[in-house]
Parts: structure tokens; C-alpha cells; sequence
């Protein structure tokens, strides 16, 4: 029988600040958080909306979906979806409500 | 006497010269002159890519200008889970069963656009809504469909809900059939869907046998933001579809081009005798009248053309984006809302093919004069409309989606968006913005919100379709 690792993920919020959740097994980034009462952004949960975007710091994640929600731009830009993501090292991941549209990009100058 | 009374009294006043006892009102003038004034407003209000994220609400907003708590709001129904993106919402019942006894108007059916979880709000006590029945979204996955956005109720005891995605956010979207009675889920409401991918809002008239549903995109391709990229990769809509009502059948697509992409809200006229209506081609910008021929079959012109303007700090000339528009209950004027440039336009259509611009209020967007309403600034623009019942208040929302205010208007993340009013003149043809209305959501219990439909008990321009 194999013990499933436990990762580390460190959340950066834009104001510098961090939070720390232990991810054991397959469980996603969003719903650890949520276990801990870390309000992460998310809508439909199954990687379509792209509300959750978070960007990769550190480490790897492996989404146990398609990212639909994100192109493949976004992706080698290091955007992922914790909403569907586990981790599969220790990782520190770029989160907050305003990254779905730094990705996605603005029209303004 | 209000229909926002908590008993059926009211309603039924419209129907004195009937003997069958059904919601809503005989006719839409019936509507227009008996159903009083608005009291209490009911206003989507979701929370999802705020900064400061937490549950979504349907707020409970006091209209009545002798209450005092005027314009504010004084309840919130709160969802129990995160993430819903509450967009659109409609009625059990309404004038479509008008002679259906034993029925009435007093369910909300809240969908949830990203998470399609499907919420039911008993509003028998119009000033003290509760949630009743959750439809959770594997339930509604079971079907192949996602993002829920449209709710009207139909004839025969159902209620009919536009989807825009199959189980997995992408292609073909179509249409749930819930029980008016239980709101279990019956299952689709089409039968031969055609060539009918993309959805998105829809109308009525079974008079005329048709159902007329527009397009935005897959959930996919909108839910994460705008790209003009996918514009361009022809991701979005641009076309229309014309459905039989009784047979459930796609019978015609009028494809509009580069002349209507992204159509979105579709309105026809509310007197049932019409056989036409209009819709908003968000992109654009412009409004397209759609009409039966005399040989049944159904064609379209654009009656209003808007042009984009230039903007020094953005990449490319900004289109008005016309995201919504309604008609008044007399069918005389057409108002429609320019978000990205911050103004709500008013046009008179009494000459249906010809309508013809009366006024229009600027307040807020890229372009408003007005940048500030009671001292506070107006984030976002005019979005979604709501006329009251005789015609002579127009309110308003700024928050269009949230990931695209993301993109358009961030201030809406931090500090909510706003509930507007303008009184109408509808004898003289203008509207004067409501200087002393201010409904700010960025002052709501938990935290700001975003402002999206809204809807008052009684009915209103959007929701109630005559037979």
C-alpha cells in the first residue's frame, strides 16, 4: 500500500500576503482552500469559466479535466485552474480575483 | 393598490372582467394601467470575481417612495454556495397562464450561470423571500446541458430555461423543461434541434407558433472573458433562430454577419397580435427588427446603427456594446443600454420599421458626461433595464458579467456596482435621470456585490409573455 504524498501549496495574494494549505492525494487546490476557509475565486468548478485563474509560481500541478477555460497561450504563460488542479510537487501559485483577466488581456493601454 | 401586496388581490384585479382566476393580467394594457406601481424590486446580485469573494444573493430592493427605506436595500436572499454567478432569473407563472386557475406568480427560479445550480425563492411575502428547492448541477449535467440563462414560464405547466453548454461547457447548448408545479427537471424542451448550437436568450409567441433564441457563445469561449481573438475565430454568435412552438422544431437560422454579432436579447413586441420584435447585436451595436412575411416565413433589417468611437486609452475604437434593451408595455418605445460607451438610449417605435431616437442619458461607461451619481462614482454603465409597469421609471444596473467587468470596468471587483433610475415622460417623449436614486451595492451586508437582472412581484416589461 502507497501513502499518498502530501504537497505544500503557498497562495501569493496580490498585496504580498500568503496562505499555506497541505494538499493530500487528488484533491483540488480550490477545495483544499476552501476546507480551510480561504475564499480562492471560483465559479463553474469543472474548468470551463476560468474564474479561479491563478499563475504557477513554483512547482507543477497536473488538471484532472481539460482547462477549457484557458488557451494554450495562457497555459505556457504558466495560468492554471485550481479548480480542477492537484499538485504534484510543493508549489506556490499567483491567486486572486483579477488574474482570470490579466490572462484573458484588456483593451485598455 | 400595489401587486407587490403579499396577497394574490391585486393580480386578480386584473382579471374582473374574467371568470378565470390565473397570474399576471388579460392583456399587456391590462398590465400597463392596473398593476401599480412597482414597491419592491428583487436584483441579481453576484459576488463571483469580486475581491472580496463570498456567496452570491437576490437583493430585496424598497421602491416605494413613502417607505423610509426608500432605495435601499432591505433584504438579501444569500445562496448557500459560492461561485453560482446568478445572471437571469424568471417566474413560475405569468400572464402566459393567465387563465390557468389555481396558479400563481410566486416562485423565483434563480439559476446560477457558471455553476448551473438552479435555486427556487418562494416570494409569497414579497418583502420576505425564501429559498425553497436547490437543483444541483449534476443533476442538470445528467442532461448534457449547462449554463442556465433564461426562465420563462409557458402554457401547459412548465417552465422553459436557455442553455448555452452541454455537460462540459461547450457545444450545443439547448433548452430544460421544469415542472411548474415541483420544479423537477422533465428534460429537454426541444425536439430536433436543427442547426442550433449556440443560445443564449429566447421569446415566445405561441399565438404565431414560434420561439425566436439568440447567440452568445460557448460557456467556454464567454465564461473566461473577451477575446476578440475568438471573435474572430467565429466563436461567437451571429445569427438567430426561428423554432415551431407547438413542435419543438428549428425551422429557420437568419444569419445577421458582420451586422449582428453577438445577438443577444431578444424582445418581442408585447401585444400578441405582432408578429416582430427586436434584437440587440451587442458587438455590433446594432438593434435588429426580425418579422414574419406573409408566407410565414421570417426575415430581418437593421433598424439601428450604431457606430464604435474612438478612446485614447484604449487599443481599438470601443463599440457601444448594446447588452440590453426592452419595450414598453404599450409597445411605443424601445430603450436600450450602451455599456461600454455609458448611455441608455431611448427611441420611439410606434412606426415599428422606423424607430426613431427620442433621448438618452449618459451616466458613466467610457464616454458619460456623468461620472458620479449622489457623490458616487458610477462604476461600469447602463446594463440591464427594467421600465416600470406604466412606462415611466426606467431603472438600470452597471455589471454586465464578471469576468468581463474584470476586463472593462475592474473598479465593479472592488467597490460593486450600482442601481440607476431615469423618469420617463412618455407623453412627451424624453427621460431625465433620477438625480436623488442611488442603490449602491458596494454597501452591501458581507461585502459588494455585482447588480445584474431585476425583476419586480407583478410582473414587468421582460417577463410576461400574452397568448
Amino acid at each position: 500500500m502507497t501513502r499518498a504524498t502530501v504537497y505544500t501549496v503557498e497562495l501569493v495574494w496580490p498585496d504580498g500576503g500568503t496562505e499555506t494549505v497541505r494538499i493530500d492525494g487528488e484533491e483540488t487546490i480550490v477545495n483544499a482552500a476552501d476546507r480551510a476557509d480561504i475564499a480562492l475565486p471560483y465559479g463553474c468548478l469543472y474548468g470551463a469559466c476560468g474564474t479561479c485563474t491563478a499563475q504557477l509560481l513554483d512547482g507543477t500541478v497536473r488538471h484532472r479535466k481539460p482547462p477549457r477555460a484557458l488557451k494554450q497561450r495562457s497555459l505556457d504563460a504558466g495560468y492554471v485552474l485550481p479548480c480542477i488542479a492537484v499538485p504534484t510537487s510543493d508549489c506556490r501559485l499567483r491567486v486572486g480575483h483579477g488574474i482570470q483577466a490579466e490572462a484573458v488581456g484588456t483593451p485598455w493601454k | 393598490m400595489s401587486t407587490d401586496e403579499p396577497s394574490p388581490s391585486a393580480e386578480q384585479h386584473g382579471h374582473e372582467h374574467h371568470e378565470a382566476e390565473g397570474p399576471g393580467y388579460p392583456t399587456p394594457a391590462a398590465m400597463r394601467t392596473e398593476g401599480g406601481r412597482e414597491k419592491t424590486a428583487y436584483v441579481m446580485a453576484p459576488r463571483v470575481g469580486m475581491e472580496n469573494d463570498g456567496p452570491d444573493f437576490v437583493g430585496v430592493v424598497d421602491l416605494d417612495p413613502d417607505s423610509n427605506t426608500y432605495s435601499e436595500m432591505i433584504d438579501a436572499v444569500e445562496m448557500p454556495n459560492r461561485g453560482d454567478e446568478l445572471h437571469h432569473f424568471g417566474w413560475n407563472a405569468c400572464s402566459s397562464s393567465c387563465h390557468a386557475e389555481g396558479l400563481s406568480r410566486q416562485y423565483l427560479v434563480v439559476p446560477g450561470q457558471r455553476s448551473s445550480r438552479i435555486h427556487v425563492i418562494d416570494a409569497e411575502d414579497p418583502r420576505d423571500p425564501e429559498m425553497v428547492k436547490i437543483i444541483e448541477p449534476e443533476d442538470v449535467f445528467e442532461y448534457d446541458l449547462s449554463a442556465p440563462h433564461t426562465v420563462h414560464c409557458v402554457p401547459g405547466g412548465k417552465i422553459v430555461i436557455s442553455m448555452l453548454g452541454d455537460a462540459n461547457g461547450e457545444l450545443p447548448g439547448g433548452f430544460l423543461q421544469l415542472d411548474q408545479e415541483d420544479f423537477s427537471i422533465d428534460g429537454r424542451w426541444e425536439g430536433d434541434p436543427g442547426p442550433m448550437e449556440m443560445n443564449y436568450d429566447y421569446w415566445y409567441q405561441p399565438r404565431h407558433d414560434v420561439l425566436v433564441s439568440s447567440e452568445w457563445a460557448a460557456p467556454n469561449t464567454y465564461y473566461p472573458g473577451f477575446d476578440l481573438e475568438d471573435v474572430e475565430d467565429g466563436k461567437y454568435g451571429d445569427s438567430i433562430h426561428i423554432w415551431s412552438w407547438e413542435d419543438r422544431e428549428h425551422l429557420q437560422t437568419l444569419e445577421f454577419g458582420e451586422q449582428g454579432r453577438i445577438p443577444l436579447e431578444v424582445r418581442m413586441s408585447h401585444n400578441p397580435e405582432e408578429t416582430q420584435g427586436y434584437i440587440g447585436a451587442a458587438l455590433s451595436s446594432n438593434v435588429i427588427r426580425f418579422y414574419e412575411d406573409s408566407d410565414g416565413t421570417w426575415d430581418w433589417d437593421v433598424v439601428i446603427d450604431e457606430d464604435p468611437r474612438e478612446h485614447e486609452d484604449w487599443d481599438m475604437p470601443v463599440p457601444p456594446l448594446i447588452t440590453d434593451l426592452l419595450l414598453s408595455l404599450d409597445d411605443q418605445y424601445l430603450f436600450f443600454s450602451n455599456w461600454l460607451h455609458g448611455d441608455v438610449r431611448m427611441y420611439d417605435v410606434s412606426d415599428a420599421a422606423n424607430p426613431r431616437l427620442v433621448d438618452q442619458v449618459w451616466a458613466g461607461g467610457l464616454f458619460g458626461d456623468r461620472q458620479d451619481v449622489r457623490g458616487e462614482s458610477i462604476r461600469g454603465a447602463p446594463q440591464m433595464l427594467q421600465l416600470s409597469r406604466d412606462g415611466r421609471r426606467l431603472y438600470w444596473t452597471t455589471s454586465l458579467f464578471s469576468s468581463w467587468d474584470n476586463q472593462f470596468f475592474p473598479d465593479i471587483a472592488e467597490e460593486g456596482s450600482l442601481m440607476l433610475k431615469a423618469d420617463v415622460y412618455p407623453d412627451e417623449g424624453r427621460m431625465e435621470l433620477d438625480e436623488d436614486f442611488l442603490v449602491d451595492f458596494g454597501d452591501a451586508p458581507g461585502g459588494p456585490a455585482r447588480a445584474h437582472e431585476i425583476r419586480w412581484p407583478g410582473g414587468d416589461c421582460t417577463s410576461d409573455v400574452w397568448q
